[in-house]
């Protein structure tokens, strides 16, 4: 294994310009440095990250066109052929990352809210254009909770309507099908991919209507397994991010509403809080854990990516800052590249920022 | 012969005041009171109530200065004395009730914290500042020396009476600014903190300017499950961030720090920081050192200062109002220039006055209640609660602690609790509850029906009601006194007063109802009395 | 006596309270028209009208609601679907009231004054801004007093859940609201321990108490104090209405298994026994914060609620009597802020209404291509308080005197939107 990235050191590399609205979606493809990131409207638009810092900024290389509506989560195949797209468009989509265009497109550029950079001039630029692979359909509302397996050969895929759906990865089909009372805020699966944690949640305000939950399902059987709602820690939270550790002893779940962004280490044999970490001044939109799981990665509504040590939540870095004022853009999403040496981030603002790992 | 000013100036003296020496041509104050009131109603061509009569006089100067009713034998008392200046004694004497140290604060802790304060369980209950500011009464404090110890609290809350103040607004200097500015400078900011307020002279950099002198207030949470606690610091550095106005907040836009900034006034002049400053670690912090220079330290010295042109008129105005009914500037937190006192210059002169007596809460407040305006009768025409022009008594419903410690006390509810021992729980939680909140945003009365729920059908109020060894209920049915003496009794008790001719009459023969048991007619009778308005209203 | 001021509003208090407090507990008079109510509503000119608020409190968004702006950097993730009605569209959340639109009238550009919670709650409950000096009555108040039934033992205002901040203002107590809980739960302790004839007894002995008291007394609160006294005790006879546990589990397959739901099934039942007022509050909207899913989880209740109410009503034959109001305190923002939010919004945004004669399946107003200003046709909230109150046959010009001012029940320069009355 490579040496552990030095995450104190990273510094901020590219911000990649997109007249994009909310950049919501962002992940690397397999081990290359080519990045995808989707947006508010549906689009998901490709780049090349240059292979050290300091070059020119780089542009879109080709865009994705199918989904209708906002990009939630992007996956990438472990083997980079596939990428996975989930919307609000009630659909998940394969794109062949292999495939050749298939005609061109004039977009125009222009990162008119890149935070703490002068704006970068108004560009038109031809991209490449490509159309999915293959189309899910199942869902019948946003899907907004999506899990890879790590082997990646299942997914599970949960949507506003509470369904939540188990695809045979590979060969794109529903094995099986379960309803959550509330929706789906957050799914994860173990390491072994036989049990799905997922979070739920009916946003209502003051309203005893409002439902929390987080349960452990068996992805195999579609039957619930554990209940961790009424764990302390647990009762009344809406989860918006989760994560398994490597070793399947940890879940992470990150507070996804607005006021606080807490995250827990929750023992995940029996629910029990574990530790309690920090996080994030709003909700918490991502976890991963790194380094067999001795490190956690996080980002969420405070244009932040931490790095805790899991042993006792002591935070051992950040990637961006907080902006200030009354108000706080987000990080949607971030992805590490395979090599370890870059980290992206899917900015609210408009953009995808790209850190160099130290 | 002993006039009611020499009164004053002896009781003052006796209890160790310094009082600046009245010249001889100088007219007592209360007395300027009442001509400014009299020139109000010649020119408002208003005909003012009567003086009002012993009976009233004696419920409502035992309401306002000692937060209950006085007992049957008082009240005997009270009306039997034929001492003309029997109210200026009654007044000097209930100023030095212990009990009257106790009300003040328990008005000036619902000014300040109200029915729902913010900070949870921390702020829910607050002993320690309630006995911190009793004793500020106790001593008589000047106002501007205590609201100065506010304003500079730091410490654990359930150590450091002040402390409480600031718990409610954690990690929120535009809600600690709002407060400020509300209860010590009766100004109205909040419209100012998303868009410059459309109807005063406050914009939004007002607004965050004084946020500025609260953003570095810091709080760790404590206590154990019984008490929750705040410890409250203050660091050296740290700013409000500001964005402009809420409707052109968009993502991508960085708030910009905003200087602190003395309402309506010059911003905060700073020392630079020391080189390689390092600010202190809030976490896990036991106590917090002071910095070497401290914003709200400067915000508490110019909130007192006597230049300060609102802290004066403001505590003038609430503590008028909390004796009249309504402020001379209504509402009493909205000074503003949209907003003209109905008595320009007796608006002056009170906080003139207060400010040259340097604060002295107990002179003013002496002052107000022994005013013909104070005393005049709440019965006349006018319909209003507390009218404009002052030409009747005002009319304001019981507080909730007001109601408890009068139906206790009307009913004899603590018999045999001996001196020092904890009172036990009445159903305080259901008197907070339906009887917390009894006026609307406007500050008027609101009748619900949910008190009337109460009163009729809860086992709360019925367990004072129904005869208990040595309580009320009890002497009255137990009594071999003729009925007509026993419903005497029962009106002074609870009334405080006589009763009518048709009312002993009518009581009298409902207590010696045929066929049915004494402890039942005790009980309907004293629940007639209990739930008047009479007895539900301070008149 | 003042010649503007109608005899009525001097039927003295007194004597109203010496007519119906004798009554104690055995022989309980009317909470409706304790005044003089049949004149009263003579004076309205339609009779027996009702209203139902659905009150959404915190203010919800136009633009994700009924005045979609697709393909736009205002529209937001939902998407328009097609109504019953051609050319018109809603939120693909509101599935069911898409059926329902032949008969709504909405109002697309509606500008109003208050642009914060406390003051937007008022104004929009009373259809004037705030004022210090005058306590306006709400809507509920105003209609209580012109169509409550004189012979109702059921209060006449009636409100559930998150409601106006208003009361009855100038009105005086008799038209104080009745809150219950939103599922319809009344007060606690609404069982009585007195027998009735321990509560006559009781009774009187007060009733002599507040006469003696009031001969020379005549402060409002007093009055205030007594009525509420009344109604504890009629309540007592009244209150099997508001039990719908036997009805509901069959109701909520249509109405939607929330407390506004609930709320909205008891409302029909409420009008359906002669209440003139019932406002249903619905919480909460004010999503400054995550507004999509906010508006997502709030219309899944909405839908079922509100064309299930719509659909009972027209069976009944009751919608002609009964405005169905839909509105908040405020629109919110066109923008989109930072927080996946939208902020309050005076400026251009929409109010629903239904029944008691208004014209169905048309929309009145529009907003420009972004939804940021009214194109045309601007209405205020006097001006809608004006169409209410002209669609409840009550003259939008009707005068109180408060003091020495003739103040009308709406502005005196609102106008009424004729082009939605029939």
């Amino acid at each position: 294994m490579a040496d552990a990235p030095n995450f104190e050191k990273c510094t901020l590399a590219y911000t990649l310009p997109w007249e994009a609205g909310w950049v919501t979606a962002v992940t690397f493809i397999g081990a290359s440095r080519k990045l995808a990131a989707g947006n508010e409207h549906g689009q998901i638009m490709l780049w090349e990250v240059p292979e050290k810092a300091g070059e020119t900024v780089p542009l879109p290389t080709r865009r994705l066109d199918g989904h209708t509506n906002y990009v939630s989560r992007l996956f990438s195949a472990a083997d980079g052929k596939t990428l996975i797209s989930t919307s609000y468009d009630h659909s998940l989509r394969y794109w062949d990352m292999t495939a050749g265009s298939k005609g061109e497109d004039s977009v125009v550029l222009q990162t008119k809210k890149a935070p703490n950079k002068e704006p970068v001039p108004t560009l038109t630029h031809k991209v490449e254009l490509q159309a999915s692979e293959k189309t899910l359909g199942g869902h019948k509302d946003w899907i907004q909770a999506t899990d890879l397996s790590a082997d990646g050969n299942l997914l599970v895929s949960g949507d506003d309507k509470g369904n939540v759906i188990v695809w045979d990865r590979p060969a794109g089909t529903e094995l099986r099908r379960w309803q959550l009372k509330g929706w789906a805020f957050a799914i994860a699966l173990s390491p072994d991919a036989k049990l799905a944690a997922v979070a739920e949640r009916i946003p209502l305000i003051f309203d005893s209507g409002r439902q929390a939950a987080l349960r452990l399902w068996d992805v195999t059987t579609g039957q619930m397994v554990k209940d961790f709602s009424n764990q302390q820690g647990a009762k009344g939270e809406h989860f918006g991010a989760a994560a398994w550790s490597p070793d399947g002893k940890l879940l992470a779940v990150g507070q996804g509403n607005e006021s606080s962004g807490k995250i827990y280490l929750l023992d995940a044999a029996t629910g029990k809080k574990v530790q309690e970490i920090a996080g994030h001044l709003s909700g918490v939109n991502e976890l991963r854990f790194l380094e067999e799981g001795k490190l956690l990665l996080s980002t969420g509504r405070d244009t932040a990516i931490r790095v805790w040590q899991t042993s006792d939540g002591k935070k051992l870095a950040e990637v961006g800052k907080p902006r200030g004022g009354q108000f706080k853009d987000w990080y949607h999403a971030m992805s590490l590249s395979a090599d370890r040496k870059w980290l992206a981030a899917a900015d609210m603002a408009g953009a995808v920022a790209v850190f160099a790992v130290g | 012969m002993i006039t009611p000013r020499h009164l004053l100036l002896l009781s003052a003296a006796s209890f160790g005041l310094i009082l600046q020496p009245a010249r001889a041509d100088e007219k007592p104050f209360r007395q300027m009171i009442d001509q400014e009131i009299k020139a109000a109603w010649q020119r408002e061509n208003v005909k003012p109530a009567p003086r009002s009569s012993d009976a009233e006089f004696l419920r409502r100067i035992h309401l306002d200065l000692v937060g209950t009713i006085p007992t049957h034998d008082e009240a005997r008392q009270f009306l039997q004395d034929t001492d003309e200046q029997k109210r200026a004694k009654l007044i000097d004497r209930l100023l030095e009730d212990p009990r009257f140290a106790q009300q003040q604060a328990s008005v000036w802790d619902l000014a300040i914290f109200g029915r729902q304060p913010p900070g949870g369980e921390v702020t829910r209950r607050r002993d320690v500042f309630q006995k911190w500011l009793q004793e500020k009464f106790a001593k008589n404090e000047p106002y501007d020396v205590w609201v100065k110890e506010v304003l500079n609290a730091e410490g654990n809350t359930s150590e450091v009476g002040p402390a409480m103040f600031y718990a409610q607004f954690r990690n929120q200097p535009e809600e600690a600014a709002m407060a400020v500015s509300r209860i010590f400078l009766g100004t109205q900011l909040q419209c100012a903190r998303c868009h410059d307020h459309p109807f005063d002279k406050w914009q939004q950099l007002d607004f965050y300017g004084m946020a500025g002198f609260f953003a570095r207030l810091v709080f760790v949470e404590g206590g154990n499950a019984n008490q929750r606690s705040m410890l409250i610091g203050e660091k050296r550095t740290g700013e409000v961030m500001f964005s402009g106005p809420v409707t052109e907040q968009v993502p991508g836009k960085k708030g910009t720090p905003v200087q602190a900034k003395f309402l309506g006034s010059t911003p905060l002049e700073e020392p630079a920081l020391p080189a390689g400053f390092k600010d202190v670690e809030v976490k896990g912090a036991k106590t917090f050192p002071k910095p070497d220079f401290s914003r709200k330290e400067k915000l508490a010295e110019w909130v007192v200062a006597p230049e300060n042109p609102y802290f004066a008129k403001a505590v003038a105005n609430r503590v008028w109002a909390q004796f009249m009914g309504r402020g001379v500037v209504h509402l009493v937190d909205n000074l503003s220039d949209k907003n003209p006192p109905s008595h320009p210059e007796l608006f002056e002169a009170l906080s003139k006055e207060l400010k040259a007596r340097k604060y002295d809460l107990k002179w003013y407040i002496r002052e107000l209640v022994n005013s013909e305006t104070y005393q005049l009768s709440g019965r006349g025409e006018s319909t209003d609660a507390a009218p404009r022009w002052f030409e009747r008594a005002r009319v304001r419903p019981l507080t909730a602690e007001e109601i408890l410690a009068a139906l206790r006390l009307a009913t004899g509810y603590d018999q045999g609790v001996k001196p020092g021992e904890k009172l036990p729980n009445a159903g305080n939680e259901y008197f907070m509850r339906y009887f917390g909140e009894p006026l609307n945003g406007r500050g008027d009365f609101q009748a619900s029906l949910n008190e009337h729920l109460f009163l009729n059908n809860s086992s709360n109020l019925r367990q004072m009601i129904q005869a208990k060894k040595g309580n009320l209920a009890d002497t009255l049915a137990t009594s071999k006194e003729p009925a007509e003496e026993r419903v005497e009794r029962l009106f002074l008790t609870v009334l405080s007063r006589l009763p009518r001719a048709e009312e002993k009459e009518r009581f009298a023969a409902h207590l010696t109802t045929a066929g049915q048991k004494p402890e039942a007619l005790v009980e309907e009778a004293v629940w007639a009395l209990l739930n008047s308005a009479e007895f539900r209203f301070n008149h | 006596m003042n010649p503007l001021c109608p005899v009525r509003e001097h039927v003295s208090r007194r004597a109203f309270l010496k007519a119906s407090l004798s009554v104690g507990g055995a022989a309980v008079a009317n909470w409706g028209g304790l005044f003089n109510s049949a004149s009263l509503a003579a004076e309205a000119k339609k009779q027996g009208m009702r209203c139902i608020l659905m009150w959404m409190n915190g203010g919800a968004s136009q633009i994700d609601t009924f005045d979609m702006k697709p393909g736009r950097p205002t529209g937001g993730p939902f998407r328009p679907i097609s109504s019953k009605v051609a050319g018109t569209q809603v939120c693909e959340y509101l599935p069911k009231l898409a059926q329902q639109t032949d008969k709504l009238a909405i109002i697309r550009s509606m500008v109003t004054s208050e642009p914060d919670h406390p003051g937007g709650i008022t104004s929009m409950h009373i259809g004037y801004r705030p004022e210090v000096s005058i306590a306006h009555p709400e809507l509920g108040a105003v209609i209580a007093k012109y169509h409550g039934k004189p012979d109702s033992d059921l209060p006449t205002f009636i409100r559930m859940g998150p409601a106006g901040n208003g009361g009855p203002g100038f009105l005086g107590p008799e038209y104080q609201p009745f809150s219950i809980g939103r599922d319809g739960r009344l007060p606690p302790f609404s069982d009585a321990y007195a027998t009735a004839e321990s509560e006559k007894r009781r009774s009187d002995l007060l009733k002599l108490v507040e006469d003696g008291f009031t001969q020379e007394n005549k402060a409002d609160p007093y009055g205030a104090h007594r009525l509420a006294k009344e109604k504890a005790w009629r309540l007592l006879k009244s209150k099997g209405i508001f039990d719908v546990t036997k009805d509901w589990p069959k109701a909520k397959e249509r109405y939607g298994d929330s407390e506004f739901g609930r709320g909205c099934f008891l409302a029909r039942k409420l009008v359906e026994a002669d209440v003139p007022f019932v406002e249903v509050g619905h919480d909460n909207y004010d999503s400054h914060a995550d507004n999509f899913v906010c508006h997502k989880a709030n219309m899944n209740q909405l839908d079922p609620a509100w064309s299930s109410l719509l659909i009972d009503l027209q069976e009944r034959g009751l919608l002609e009597k009964t405005l169905v109001v839909w509105m908040g305190e405020v629109g919110r923002t066109p923008y989109i802020n930072n927080r996946a939010g939208r902020d309050h919004y005076i400026r251009a945004w929409t109010i629903v209404l239904a029944g008691a004669g208004v014209k169905g399946g048309l929309t009145y107003g529009e907003t420009d291509i972004d939804g940021k200003t009214v194109k045309d046709k601007p209405v205020t909230e006097g001006d809608l308080f004006a169409t209410i109150y002209s669609a409840l046959g009550i003259s939008p010009r009707t005068k109180h005197m408060v003091g020495t001012r003739p103040i009308t029940v709406a502005p005196e320069r609102s106008v009424a939107v004729a082009d939605i009355l029939s």
